[in-house]
């Protein structure tokens, strides 16, 4: 009965628990949509930009997902549009990593008092949208990918901070690290040896739901049509390209579309594994 | 801590973060290559003409300059007037923020209901399938980009049914209300992410009071079912609910620049957007400036709804 009552009760997020299976297919889904954006372009049929019969034919003989607004084929275009959502995301998440890695941990460990104006001033980051900043950044860096990249990683950077402040402080306090400190080890070796090895796996779990945010983000800067212009191929902007012509064709739109929600989703749902690894490891 | 303390605390920090906020958006438009004169003088324009528009716009003088006179005019209520097409700021918020507010505010008059329950049902039943269920796919839904699913509802409820128009043409001089149908697909697509986030924040504060030593007491006094629920989860997850739909809210009015873009729904998101690219500092920093206050207005008044909800006064429980 109180058995019972415990698994009923208990908080938290979802866990890893014996009985449950690994995400196989939320993997297979992503290795198959990053292995599209990165090999695509050695096995498009046509080059992105090349225009080859009416707009908005539909499906079918030579273009099998038939041609966007410009007449180009579609199948190229989603084949080269990937790879640079997919790097620009995964590079965002590294530096936001690693910019959270480096504050919060420094917050983490600073006296009471600064760490509580890192805390501030992140919370103010937080306040400014997200869009915002990156629409400035690359209002002044038109139609560089690195901008993009700055401004997804700025974007996502203050809650890596947080996250891995709270977890660098809740270590930084426990007894085995007040010990360290106690016997005469220095800060650095205490970071090196009794910090950094306990926060991995919440620093992990967190760069992986900075992944998810990282892609949406720069999906959606694509759809707004920031980083590298026009005739380049790019999920996001095939999108609101090709969304007017719904009603002619819809396969424009619908292919990178589609290709956008499989890979969110996959990715979204790995992050949550992960975070549950992370969480019912630490508890 | 007092009420009076308390809300003066929130505001005074409020008014810092907006001051920290104004400089540093202030300095990033004006710091970045570039400049409005592009905008304003024309891609061709010879280069005293450049210089010439430059100066008109007051481009010239230094940055810190230029945001102390800004400052000074924001502080009595002039926001000054847009670099492109001459319109003055406040004329501009005060013809879209109406607009903006109106689509946040229906989102969450459908998303509030949907993310209390949700989040109830799953926080009741915290470990178990259904909950396992209801947050991993909260969170993959909040992952998935606004314009995605507002181009899979435009596939699905415009294209192939017919049964709404895909753009928002709202009749000149008139509010969004004068075409009601213009508003669903915008709606329907952020609600959708508003209730996956606010799910995921109330159904972890229900979870937090279902373990409670209270809840438990009452669980072995033998209160169950929708007693339980209503009677003692419902009151103590309450503050901790309000405030994380007022962050989802919160997030809404800056970030639905996608949503009006995707829809051409004339809101403030979408004005913004255009005014970034024009680098229109003045513009830009209004309406930023104004999402941003809107925004420590919605979390001070999660805030103070939070504590007011709050059976304990914030002390530990």
């Amino acid at each position: 009965m109180t058995a019972n009552l415990e698994a009923r009760v208990r908080p938290g997020g979802p866990r890893a628990r014996p009985g449950r299976r690994p995400p196989l297919l939320a993997a297979a889904g992503t290795l198959v949509v990053v292995a599209i954006a990165l090999a695509g372009p050695l096995i498009a049929p046509y080059g992105p930009a090349e225009r080859l019969g009416l707009p908005f034919q539909g499906p079918g003989g030579r273009h099998p997902l038939g041609t966007d607004f410009l007449g180009r084929d579609v199948l190229s275009r989603v084949l080269w549009g990937g790879r640079t959502l997919v790097l620009t995301a995964i590079g965002a998440t590294v530096v936001a990593t690693v910019v959270g890695m480096a504050a919060g941990v420094l917050a983490g460990l600073a006296s009471r008092r600064t760490g509580e104006v890192v805390s501030r001033l992140v919370d103010m980051l937080t306040v400014l949208p997200a869009l915002l900043l990156i629409l400035v950044l690359a209002a002044g860096f038109p139609g560089s990918d690195l901008a993009v990249v700055a401004a997804v990683a700025l974007a996502t950077a203050p809650f890596s901070v947080r996250v891995l402040g709270a977890a660098t402080r809740r270590i930084a306090t426990t007894g085995y690290a007040e010990a360290a400190l106690a016997r005469g080890d220095g800060r650095w070796a205490v970071l090196l040896h009794d910090v950094l090895p306990n926060i991995a796996g919440p620093a992990l779990a967190d760069a992986a739901l900075r992944l998810v945010a990282a892609l949406h983000l720069t999906a959606t800067a694509g759809f707004l049509g920031l980083g590298r212009g026009a005739p380049t191929a790019n999920w996001g902007r095939m999108v609101s390209e090709n969304l007017s012509g719904a009603s002619l064709s819809a396969a424009p739109f619908l292919a990178p579309t589609l290709l956008l929600v499989l890979l969110s989703v996959c990715v979204g749902l790995l992050a949550d594994r992960f975070a549950g690894i992370a969480s019912g490891g630490r508890r | 801590m007092s009420w009076a303390v308390f809300v003066g605390r929130r505001l005074a920090l409020a008014a810092a973060s907006l001051a920290v906020l104004s400089g540093v958006v202030f300095a990033a438009t004006a710091v970045l290559p570039g400049d409005a004169v592009s905008a304003v003088a024309g891609v061709n324009a010879s280069a005293e003409d450049r210089a010439r528009v430059r100066a008109s716009l007051g481009l010239d003088r230094p940055v810190v300059e230029r945001y102390a006179a800004w400052a000074s005019h924001a502080l009595r209520g002039d926001l000054g007037t847009g670099f492109v097409g001459n319109r003055p700021v406040a004329q501009v918020l005060a013809d879209r923020l109406p607009n903006s507010v109106i689509l946040a505010g229906l989102t969450l008059v459908v998303a509030a209901p949907a993310a209390v329950l949700l989040g109830l049902w799953s926080g009741l039943r915290a470990g178990g399938a259904a909950d396992r269920l209801v947050t991993t796919s909260a969170q993959v839904a909040a992952g998935v980009p606004e314009f995605v699913s507002a181009a899979l509802l435009i596939t699905v409820l415009s294209v192939r049914l017919g049964l709404l128009p895909r753009v928002s043409l709202v009749p000149l001089g008139g509010g969004p209300f004068d075409a009601p149908r213009t508003l669903v697909l915008p709606v329907l697509t952020l609600t959708g992410v508003v209730t996956a986030t606010a799910t995921r924040l109330i159904r972890a504060s229900v979870a937090d009071v279902v373990a409670s030593p209270y809840v438990e007491a009452a669980r072995l006094n033998g209160v169950r079912g929708p007693r339980l629920a209503l009677r003692h989860v419902l009151p103590n997850a309450a503050g901790p609910a309000v405030q994380a739909l007022m962050l989802a809210a919160g997030a809404l009015v800056g970030g639905a620049v996608v949503v009006e873009t995707v829809f051409d729904y004339p809101g403030i998101g979408r004005e913004l957007e255009q005014a970034v690219a024009a680098r229109d500092i003045p513009m830009v920093q209004g309406i930023a400036m104004a999402s941003a206050a809107m925004m420590l207005l919605i979390l001070l008044l999660g805030d103070v709804c939070g504590r007011s909800l709050d059976p304990m006064r914030g002390e530990r429980r």
